[in-house]
């Protein structure tokens, strides 16, 4: 059963691509970039063994149900809407950097809003399904994906274009302090087990986390994939001048034999499937948080019709989504991008630090 | 009772698929005019000064050899996208860059300034970033407007002799629009471009290298220059050299060539070490090889090769140009602050030590 | 001995016991009714046994047929060879009256195996049975007999071994049962129908097949499999969507053939949904994805269509879409000549008229052809249907648009339940001691 926690993991980890994290490390590059990726996986490895630690003391049990065993109504209330508003935006954010993209490499023509509409519709509908539909969903969608992923880091990390000069040139800038952008940049490759906050409904009692040493060292090697292959592709100094830094990288590898010449078609599809697959999970997850607040709410993991709940609350993200991209251009979703990674790190930890001292709490005789 | 929520969530789908009915980027393939060939030449005219041909491919449905047909197109403008909107009036169907894979920059255009011509390729999204670049000699339109008697089908003949499912020559030196343009903005690593020639209107000639610093060409390498530039930046495809034994001509065939280069600092003068290790087989003797020792004769042919490449890259040196990336090697060997200044102060006065391990492997299938 | 049979065997409806006495002796016997030939039991046991013209012990003794069973550990193995036990006077005698279906069963026709068992199930339920009993002879087989219709009262057997069936199933099973709302049931497939219960279903949830082999080994696997009188078909559930993919034949093959056939079906899969829809997109979105060989090709062989390509896609999707319906439903005999006109004349002259691109008829023929690979045929029945929201979408939305469709048609499929199992999940390594995902919420 590690393997669901493994891709809870991975397909965020993966998705950091989506999320501007190569782009706001690129413009750190030479300000402490490099610093932030050697210690996240520290910071990660931390909050991860915290929380499943403490979570798997409350076995079958989500972040509501923690929270309202413990504290008043107001601030589970509360702690839930904001945790909600946090998923949202994260998976908005990635919608519309898709929407975007595809605006701008498959259907040029086309206006961006309809695209951001399929994308925010399909992921919604998604996302109304049960808790244990769209575990299974992931899984399928990893398992479809990520070795087309292996296969073009393999290609670009074989490649005689990656210049490994440039690369140590970046990397000799390790002593510079890491801004805060740039280490909540690093950190977001971590950040997967906090959907545990919900997928946690879905293990079983004797579930035990195993292998908890890998995380750290399979999201470092994420993180600098992400940070060093365009720069060994487009150099030290190129790298800067490029928005969507992954697909352009994408695009500079060409499959010689290959039944699609052109790396960058595939590179998107790919990314279009994790992109649907990451806004289902953070929506399904920010509706099943506001569903919590509702004290009638039992939790469910599967149940066999979707509640009309259910429907209402996508309605309002779907709707919150276009408003979202018609007033936000694509330079203010990048600050607003940043601002959200940094206050996510900030939420993140004191989430875990929460959980864990409830857990602790929950051992102590009374 | 079925829930209502779903059926709305559906007529919802439906009504927005009816919304971008119409002109949502449907255009069928053959309603799209591909551009094979882009070249960019200048005009000499103040007021328009590029020119731009581009070379629109005439599908046919036979792929024979020599059956390729082709329509040229060319404007001059004030600027390329510019032009390419005012080339839209010249034809009848909507041109699409995203076969195009040949770009051919003008000699005179290459001598004066790139920058813009580069910035407006990596803006446009439908120009393949694998795309490959080269410098047309005497200007682009005349290399562009070849007619190969081989080629199968529009485009083909030139993609083929930069592609690595073509010919393999030593002389020429591929490069695509993502390498040309980390080498323009990198520090410490310049850029080179393939010269292509006209052979006689049947084919093309690509045996010559531009170096070229950051905006524009400063020295062009000869065929010879150009393939020992091609084995000194590690871009080696089979190729061959020749020496002198004791009067004799020989000429071996080279499978493997590794090189790299070091950096080293000794009583502050900068050496710039470059190791070299080949294996060949000989392929031409005048003289039988029979029984005799052939150190004496790997001996001879590295210290002519030592000779050469050193001469050759004291040539790139005076040109002041980098394009094997010495500068960026020093950058990576030496950080901190100002470290760049320093590296553009040794870089000048820097001497070379090629060091050669030439084996020969075999001496063909004869002694 | 009765009792003690009882003990052996799982509930089944075949398990006949009966206690005999005709005025001087009494007898029991036992056997399983599917296994046995019931004539014989009558010719041999009952009617010797009531004429009593000989005192019925005798007959046992004398008759070379009826053999002492000394070891009460054999009566399992027997009654599910076929074998008739008798207790007369404490002494237990066996009885061989076993009824072997061989050459009288039928062919198996819509799952055919080159090398596996080639009978199929029969239309009699006791047959049918009896085919099951003699492949998975095992006493926790558990047989339950239903009737639904209210016209046509077909008899039902359900079948499970009680060992390994999963109890939340088989509950979700016997209550559907018995709540069928409906007066004429005959086909296996209408019976599924009324089991799942959803009006608009994709796909099926539940297997339909006529091989006794595949039910066995289902039924050793914890499904429960129901007969329908009249039908040769029996319905296995729950299923999921990869046992669909998955002809028979692939555990008689060799290893990694039958590993590569498994792939060869998943990828065909993908091409007959997705290439009519990807042969639009690319045509009229991005011709940039096609190498420039086969741009080219195409863009020349197109050149003569006066139609967008989705109209050429509609024109050969429709051609062969009733090709492949008349084919089934003409006459074996005409059917061949239908595939050979539409097939091979219709195709070169719609593409020599103009009509349609060359490209266009390799894409129909390869969509058609790997259709068919998919081993049972309800589910390539379904497949057929998803090419066309596909091409809906390429229409408008091109590359990206079959992208979302392909993700929502796994969304879909990751709903799906089959009888409260999930259908489309890939079964890991499970540590028993920890339990599933979702385990949670059940308990």
């Amino acid at each position: 059963m590690n393997r669901y926690f493994f891709y809870l993991f991975l397909f965020v980890a993966l998705m950091n691509i989506m999320i501007f994290v190569p782009h706001i490390l690129n413009d750190n590059r030479f300000d402490g970039s490099v610093a932030a990726i050697l210690i996240s996986p520290i910071f990660g490895s931390i909050m991860i063994y915290m929380f499943t630690n403490a979570l798997s003391r409350f076995p079958g049990q989500g972040l509501p149900e923690i929270f309202s065993q413990y504290f008043p109504r107001w601030f589970t209330t509360a702690y839930m809407i904001f945790y909600a508003m946090m998923y949202w935006f994260s998976s908005t954010v990635v919608a519309m950097a898709f929407a975007v993209l595809i605006n701008r490499f498959f259907n040029p023509d086309a206006n961006v809003l309809i695209i951001m509409s399929i994308i925010v519709l399909a992921s919604g509908y998604a996302a109304t399904r049960s808790t244990l539909t769209v575990m299974l969903l992931i899984e399928i969608i990893i398992i479809l994906n990520v070795p087309i992923i292996l296969f073009i880091i393999f290609k670009m990390v074989t490649s005689p274009q990656l210049n490994l000069d440039s690369i140590h040139v970046v990397a000799n800038y390790v002593w510079h302090w890491p801004s805060l952008a740039s280490l909540a940049a690093a950190t977001f490759i971590f950040t997967g087990y906090i959907n545990l906050s919900l997928f946690n409904r879905l293990f079983p009692p004797n579930f035990r986390f195993k292998f908890l040493w890998m995380y750290p060292i399979l999201g470092l090697i994420i993180l600098l994939v992400t940070f060093f292959v365009p720069i060994g592709f487009h150099g030290s100094q190129g790298t800067a001048q490029y928005i969507y830094l992954w697909t352009i990288t994408a695009d500079s590898l060409m499959m010689q034999y290959g039944f699609i010449e052109r790396v960058m078609f595939l590179f998107l599809i790919v990314f279009l499937n994790l992109s649907l697959v990451y806004t289902t999970a953070a929506w399904h997850q920010a509706m099943e948080f506001l569903k919590g607040c509702m004290p009638s709410m039992k939790p469910e993991t599967d149940s066999p019709k979707a509640p009309i709940s259910n429907y209402v609350i996508l309605g309002i993200f779907t709707m919150a989504s276009i408003l979202y991209m018609v007033m936000v251009n694509e330079n203010m979703n990048l600050a607003i991008t940043t601002a959200w990674l940094i206050i996510r790190m900030f939420t993140e930890v004191a989430t875990v630090a929460t959980v864990f001292i409830l857990s602790r709490r929950r051992l102590m005789p009374r | 009772m079925r829930p209502i929520a779903p059926i709305i969530l559906k007529l919802a789908l439906a009504l927005l698929l009816l919304v971008p009915v119409g002109g949502c980027g449907f255009k069928d393939i053959d309603k799209r005019f591909f551009v094979v060939g882009t070249g960019i030449d200048l005009s000499g005219n103040e007021e328009k000064p590029y020119r731009l041909t581009i070379q629109l491919a005439i599908p046919s449905p036979k792929i024979e050899p020599g059956t390729s047909k082709f329509q040229y197109e060319t404007i001059d403008a004030i600027s390329i996208a510019e032009g390419l909107r005012m080339l839209k009036a010249y034809v009848d169907k909507e041109l699409d860059f995203g076969h195009c894979r040949i770009f051919i920059i003008g000699e005179s255009l290459a001598r004066k300034n790139i920058t813009s011509v580069l910035d407006w390729m990596v803006r446009r999204r439908d120009i393949q970033l694998v795309a490959n670049m080269a410098i047309g000699k005497p200007d682009a339109a005349s290399v562009l407007k070849i007619k190969p008697i081989s080629e199968q089908y529009p485009g083909n003949a030139l993609l083929l002799s930069f592609g690595a499912d073509g010919t393999e020559s030593s002389y020429n030196y591929a490069e695509s629009l993502s390498g040309f343009s980390r080498r323009l903005t990198e520090k410490g690593l310049d850029p080179a471009l393939a010269i292509v020639k006209g052979d006689k209107n049947k084919g093309y000639i690509i045996n010559e290298i531009a170096l070229m610093d950051k905006q524009k060409i400063k020295l062009v390498l000869s065929p010879d220059e150009a393939q020992m530039f091609n084995q000194l930046a590690s871009r080696f495809t089979k190729s061959s050299m020749h020496g002198i034994y004791r009067h004799d001509g020989i000429v071996v065939a080279i499978n493997q060539l590794h090189s790299r280069f070091r950096i080293e600092n000794q009583d502050a003068q900068h050496l710039i070490k470059v190791n070299i290790r080949m294996k060949t087989v000989i392929e031409e003797s005048s003289s039988s090889l029979m029984e005799k020792d052939l150190k004496p004769v790997e001996a001879k042919l590295e210290k002519s090769y030592e000779a050469e490449a050193t001469k050759l890259l004291a040539k790139i040196q005076k040109a002041n140009v980098d394009p094997l990336g010495f500068g960026l090697r020093y950058l990576a060997m030496n950080p901190g602050e100002g470290s760049w200044d320093n590296w553009q102060r040794i870089y000048p006065d820097a001497s070379f030590k090629v060091n050669v391990r030439l084996i020969i492997e075999g001496t063909g299938l004869i002694w | 001995m009765i009792e003690r049979i009882k003990l052996l065997f799982a509930e089944a409806v075949d398990v006949k016991t009966a206690l005999l006495s005709n005025g001087e002796a009494s007898i029991e016997i036992a056997y399983l009714s599917s296994l046995c030939k019931e004539d014989k039991i009558n010719n041999c046991i009952m009617v010797p046994f009531t004429k009593a013209e000989i005192p019925f012990s005798r007959h046992l003794e004398t008759n070379p047929e009826y053999e002492q069973v000394e070891d009460p550990a054999k009566w399992q193995d027997m009654l599910l060879r076929g074998y008739v036990l008798i207790q007369s006077h404490s002494i237990i005698y066996s009885f061989l009256a076993s009824d072997v279906i061989s050459s009288d069963g039928s062919l198996t026709q819509v799952e055919s195996a080159i090398q596996g068992p080639q009978l199929a199930l029969s239309e009699d339920l006791n047959k049918s049975l009896n085919l099951i009993r003699s492949m998975y002879p095992s006493p926790e087989l558990c047989v339950e007999q239903y009737t639904v219709g209210y016209e046509s009262r077909t008899p039902l057997y359900i079948l499970f071994d009680q060992r390994h069936v999963d109890s939340m199933v088989l509950d979700n099973v016997r209550s559907k049962l018995t709540s069928i709302n409906a007066d004429i049931v005959h086909a296996a497939g209408e019976l599924e129908k009324l089991l799942v219960g959803k009006r608009l279903h994709l796909f099926p949830t539940v297997l339909i097949t006529e091989r006794p082999d595949r039910i066995s080994r289902s039924i050793g696997k914890g499904k429960v499999v129901v007969l329908i009188k009249g039908s040769m078909f029996a319905l296995i559930l729950p299923a999921t969507f990869f046992e669909f993919m998955h002809a028979i034949e692939d555990n008689y093959e060799a290893f990694w053939m039958t590993r590569f056939l498994i792939f060869l079906r998943f990828a065909s899969i993908v091409l007959t949904i997705t290439l009519p829809a990807l042969y639009i997109a690319v045509v009229s979105y991005n011709p940039e994805l096609f190498r420039v060989q086969l741009a080219f090709s195409i863009a020349a062989s197109r050149s003569a269509v006066p139609y967008p390509s989705f109209i050429e896609v509609f024109i050969m999707l429709f051609m062969i879409e009733t090709l492949i319906e008349a084919s089934i439903r003409l006459p074996r005999y005409i059917g061949s000549t239908a595939t050979t006109v539409g097939g091979l004349i219709l195709g070169q002259a719609a593409q020599q008229a103009g009509l349609v691109s060359s490209i266009m008829i390799i894409v129909t023929s390869v969509v058609a052809i790997s259709n068919f690979v998919i081993p049972i045929n309800s589910m390539s029945f379904a497949i057929r249907f998803l090419k066309y929201p596909l091409i809906g979408a390429a229409i408008f939305f091109g590359l990206s648009g079959i992208a979302v469709g392909v993700f929502l048609y796994i969304v879909y499929l990751c709903n799906l339940r089959s009888f409260g199992k999930p259908y489309f999940r890939l079964h890991g390594k499970l540590n028993p001691a920890e339990g599933d995902i979702g385990g949670a919420d059940i308990k």
